[in-house]
């Protein structure tokens, strides 16, 4: 623990005075429905990633809306996206929120990929000093254990040219 | 209705860390963002340092310099969180919470409570209110709930338009105030107020904090409360909070070394919702 942290610590708070009790504690666990863009989800299984273009207004939307955000039409089409993009920004997260405590601190980053943006996480990078904004990224898909799920992960062209295997585990 | 109170209040305090980061985090638009990256509230406002400092050069000491500014201000206000200074190394020195944004660079958990009069005119003048403060204008504005989609990382569309807005209605211009509390819940958030505010122009908020523009002394006057990093974020009172500090500003009734020098008597609150999902902007004039 650093000095400065320390000095936080140390700091007096207005204590409760006298007895308390403790609440019942809740939780609660939301089923989400993907039964209009089950296309997204079973692409990510396949290390594709799609996106949804209007066919009546042409506008490509991510991530993906089984209705239009602009015209209201529900006559969208799937269309996949390119696997390389631009990173614009990204951070590593060490302070981990509930249900993430389990990893390593993670980097998350978002890519312009063609004319949407796109967020996955950063992988196979070491430190995130070495990481830069405008850095090209390939992007694939990668299965997380702990959660039961597929999410899109990049990483750096150079990097990923230094290996012959695209496979991201 | 001839007169109104307004209260805020927050209590954070009786989570663990984690679990407040995940009610932070599921603020954003849960599906894409929380529920496949784990995103948090330093993370958001993280994704914006580095974009800013890789477009305009903004480094992490220009950022530990708003916290330093803010903590001088909070170790002289007795209702402040962290009544203590910091110095550029003890930012620089604290640990990554979502890099580049350190412990030093992001408002802690807080609880709190705020509140205030609102009163209309005939309301003040039957009961011969002296001092009264006057709502001049507000602005307010949104932005896309998905972070993905929002124009750029280097500012916030929702401050820009509410600012220009209530300048628009109050009939000034950004020069014009004098003393500011705004939406400082991580130190870039206060650098990319000073520039989508207009007190500088884009890119230069960096600079602003370096030069003292932002301190007592400076163009404005900004976060002399010791702002949210110093005095504390307690969401739901934040924006109270601001107009309590602004009203006792306007009153001249501060501590000596924080109170604003005011002549036209002009202040502004900036108050971000989410992360940059909403945006309101109050100019007051005593």
């Amino acid at each position: 623990m650093g000095m400065a942290e320390r000095k936080a610590g140390s700091r007096k708070t207005v204590k409760i005075e006298g007895p308390t009790i403790d609440s019942v504690p809740i939780t609660y666990r939301h089923r989400i429905p993907i039964g209009r863009t089950v296309k997204y989800w079973d692409g990510l299984k396949e290390g594709k990633i799609y996106a949804t273009r209007c066919k009546s207004c042409g506008a490509v939307y991510y991530p993906p809306q089984a209705d239009c955000p602009y015209c209201g039409s529900s006559d969208v089409e799937w269309i996949e996206l390119p696997r390389e993009g631009i990173l614009e920004t990204f951070t590593r997260v060490y302070a981990k929120p509930q249900g993430y405590e389990d990893f390593e601190p993670y980097i998350i980053t978002i890519a312009r990929v063609g004319d949407v943006r796109v967020m996955g996480w950063l992988i196979n990078v070491k430190d995130e000093r070495c990481v830069k904004v405008g850095d090209e990224v390939i992007l694939g898909t990668t299965y997380i254990e702990k959660h039961n799920k597929y999410i899109i992960t990049f990483q750096l062209k150079k990097q990923a040219m230094l290996t012959t295997q695209y496979g991201l585990t | 209705m001839d007169i109104a109170l307004a209260v805020g209040v927050e209590k954070m305090n009786e989570v663990d860390t984690a679990t407040s980061l995940a009610v932070g985090g599921r603020g954003g638009n849960y599906l894409w963002e929380y529920h496949f990256y784990g995103t948090t509230f330093p993370a958001y406002y993280a994704l914006y340092a580095t974009a800013h400092m890789a477009r305009f050069g903004t480094t992490e000491e220009q950022l530990a310099l708003v916290r330093v500014k803010n903590q001088k201000y909070a170790a002289r206000n007795p209702k402040a969180q962290f009544q203590f200074e910091v110095t550029v190394e003890d930012v620089l020195k604290s640990r990554p919470i979502a890099w580049p944004l350190k412990l030093y660079d992001c408002s802690a958990i807080t609880d709190g409570a705020a509140a205030a009069i609102v009163a209309s005119e005939d309301a003040i003048r039957k009961l011969r209110i002296d001092t009264p403060v006057w709502i001049e204008a507000i602005g307010y504005a949104s932005d896309t709930s998905n972070i993905t989609r929002r124009e750029d990382y280097v500012s916030l569309k929702a401050t820009k338009i509410a600012a220009q807005m209530a300048y628009k209605r109050a009939g000034i211009e950004p020069r014009d105030v004098e003393v500011a509390e705004v939406h400082d819940c991580f130190t870039i958030a206060e650098i990319m107020a000073y520039e989508d505010l207009g007190f500088v122009e884009k890119g230069m908020g960096g600079k602003f904090i370096e030069e003292g523009q932002s301190d007592i002394g400076g163009k404005v006057a900004v976060n002399l409360s010791g702002g949210l990093l110093g005095k504390g974020h307690p969401l739901g009172a934040t924006g109270l909070a601001m107009i309590y500090e602004l009203v006792k500003q306007l009153r001249e009734e501060r501590e000596r070394g924080r109170q604003a020098p005011l002549r036209k008597y002009i202040a502004l609150a900036h108050n971000i919702g989410g992360t940059g999902h909403y945006g309101y902007v109050t100019i007051l004039r005593r």
